[in-house]
């Protein structure tokens, strides 16, 4: 049966209509992926462009990044296939049979990534530019590819992350495509300070900001929280850019702390010795 | 450019926001009748506030109190014991009465309590963009039932503003060549970073948004008039202060020609520090040293940052106060919007 198989693929294969392989082909197959590069390159430069100069608007011009490149490649390998055989109908259909089977055994993780890269592109649980958490790593997206997407974490390392893998694991995108992300800042102090101070403290620190947003859908708010020993304070505020994210909670950590200690608020201090609580 | 609110210029008053002072007046003349209610008159730099406010001042000079702000507010007395026992208080500038720092809302806070308490009537005049702020963080709006935005004018309207000022004719000059029509798509060359390390540019279209189409002038003076004010308003975006400064930078009196209204390019790129500082005179209008250093904080250079700013054409300075050159006005709300420093 298997060689029955066999013989039948080979006569397929055999049926095919090769193109006689000379340089005018090696040129054309290099033209076209020359092409197919420069193309995908100078498309994403300007969809960056425009979005760069579209300022809020930025990510969705940037999303149709991948997209275009699904399209630009995949019109490619067509071109290519074309240029080698020059198929019937019939023949690309049965061809497209075997080259799926040759990818399902011999290439099945990539075609896995290159899946669910299109998966990614047409479904957009991120975009180029968000700021995503995957796996442990937390970054912004800088590049949708076929096979992976890249992700450029805080400390600058890009991080190369299988499409596939992030397909089947959850993500977690900060700003969802917009450009104004909700920073949490926490301010943990002293169980004896004045903790309603501190909470006006931190509200003018985050609401004064240069980095702030504020608007109806873009609200701020400032949570209180008693712990034993401690009180955390935490502002949840908009950043006008997710860029500026670390910016945002610096500079707000920063001026807070400024006038906290003016205030006479002080940071949490470690108990002497914690009561042993076993005892009663 | 002098104080708005003292133009004692009656045709021009008379010309301009007709409607708006209407509205104020009618609001005014119901008090006596004891139906009031808190009016905010919002408007950007130059925009014609204080002229509104300058001319409800003069109508009703025995019914108001009226108060100019100037400077940051720094005591609660300012606010509190200058209205004296008039009916109506007319407060000018409000914008003075927050900060955008720690602990800088103290003087709003008692103001906000104060028109809460108070059973007088209280016409206020606010920066556009402190405005946005502070609805957006203090939900100041919920204090003003009537808000009233500064119409942007229209290239008649301005024509008219303008003119109220000169008894003698102006004579218009069109110097300039008819313009072409601008492609819609043109191509650019942009450099492309190959693998080893090659560079290539490649031709890519350029779609023209900002174009026009040309403007046919005409031959008579009224057609060069008209297409002269076209521009300013054009430029000035309807302020009308803007629209004026423009107006008397390009004037020879008594020969305009339109190829002196400048029409320069906006393109901005500022550090996230210069921004704030521009913001900062932005919204407060016009600002001393001392008050601009008292909100920007240590952190911020202001000697060097505004130094920059001035050298960007983007700041001006006018007897110690700082504000936001007019030419470049709305360059600047357009690169801050576009950061979203103003929202």
């Amino acid at each position: 049966m298997v060689l029955t198989t066999l013989n039948e693929t080979e006569g397929v294969i055999a049926e095919l209509p090769f193109r006689e392989f000379d340089s005018g082909m090696v040129l054309d197959i290099l033209y076209i992926i020359v092409l197919a590069y420069v193309l995908v390159k100078v498309l994403s430069f300007a969809f960056r462009k425009i979005g760069d100069m579209a300022g809020s608007h930025r990510i969705t011009a940037t999303m149709l990044i991948p997209l275009l490149k699904i399209v630009i490649y995949a019109s490619a390998i067509y071109f290519i296939i074309a240029a080698v055989l020059q198929p019937s109908l019939s023949q690309l259909v049965a061809f497209s049979g075997l080259f799926g089977a040759a990818l399902g055994f011999g290439l099945k993780d990539i075609f896995a990534d290159i899946i669910g890269g299109i998966v990614i592109a047409f479904e957009r649980p991120y975009r180029i530019g968000d700021k995503i958490s995957v796996l442990g790593t937390y970054g912004e997206v800088q590049d949708i590819g076929l096979r992976a997407t890249r992700i450029v974490t805080p400390d600058d390392s890009l991080v190369s992350i299988p499409n596939y893998t992030i397909f089947k694991e959850a993500t977690a995108s900060g700003n969802a495509g917009k450009t104004e992300m909700m920073v949490v800042i926490d301010l943990f102090i002293d169980a004896e300070s004045d903790a309603v101070a501190a909470m006006d403290i931190l509200r003018d620190a985050a609401v004064t900001s240069k980095y702030v947003y504020i608007s109806p859908g873009c609200p701020f708010t400032i949570l209180l929280e008693d712990f034993p020993f401690y009180k955390r304070i935490r502002a949840r505020a908009y950043v006008n850019d997710h860029r500026n994210e670390f910016e945002f909670h610096s500079e707000v950590t920063r001026r807070a702390w400024i006038a906290l200690q003016r205030e006479g608020i002080r940071p949490p201090r470690f108990p002497a010795h914690i009561p042993d609580m076993s005892r009663d | 450019m002098e104080d708005e609110a003292s133009v004692p210029d009656e045709k021009e008053e008379f010309v301009l926001f007709e409607e708006e002072i209407n509205r104020i007046q009618e609001a005014i003349d119901s008090v006596a009748k004891g139906e009031f209610s808190h009016i905010a008159l919002v408007g950007e730099p130059f925009a014609g506030q204080h002229l509104i406010m300058g001319r409800i001042r003069d109508k009703n000079p025995d019914v108001a109190s009226y108060i100019p702000f100037f400077n940051v507010i720094k005591g609660k007395e300012a606010i509190t014991s200058t209205y004296g026992t008039k009916e109506i208080v007319l407060m000018d500038r409000c914008h003075f009465l927050a900060l955008r720092k720690i602990g800088g809302f103290a003087m709003l806070d008692a103001f906000l309590d104060m028109i809460s308490m108070s059973g007088k009537m209280f016409i206020t005049t606010w920066n556009s963009f402190t405005w946005s702020y502070l609805r957006a963080v203090k939900g100041i709006d919920k204090f003003f039932p009537v808000v009233i935005e500064v119409p942007k004018l229209d290239s008649k309207t301005l024509m008219e503003a303008v003119l109220s000022h000169y008894e003698g004719d102006i004579k218009f000059i069109d110097d300039t060549e008819q313009p072409e029509e601008q492609p819609l798509v043109t191509t650019k060359s942009v450099p492309l970073n190959l693998p080893f390390g090659y560079r290539l540019n490649v031709p890519w279209p350029w779609v023209n948004l900002n174009r026009r189409p040309p403007e046919h002038h005409g031959e008579t003076q009224s057609d060069i008039e008209k297409v002269v004010f076209d521009k300013i308003t054009r430029i000035a975006k309807g302020n009308y202060g803007v629209g004026l400064r423009i107006w008397e930078r390009s004037l020879d009196y008594p020969k305009i020609r339109l190829s002196k209204i400048p029409d320069t390019p906006c393109s901005l790129d500022l550090t996230i520090n210069e921004a704030f500082l521009l913001y900062i005179v932005l919204s407060m209008e016009s600002i001393s040293f001392t008050d601009l250093a008292e909100i920007a904080g240590p952190e911020i250079d202001i000697e060097q940052t505004l130094y920059r700013l001035n050298s960007h054409g983007l700041v001006e300075q006018e007897k110690g106060y700082y504000r936001v050159n007019p030419e470049t006005l709305n360059c600047v709300i357009a690169y801050l919007k576009r950061i979203r420093m103003v929202w």
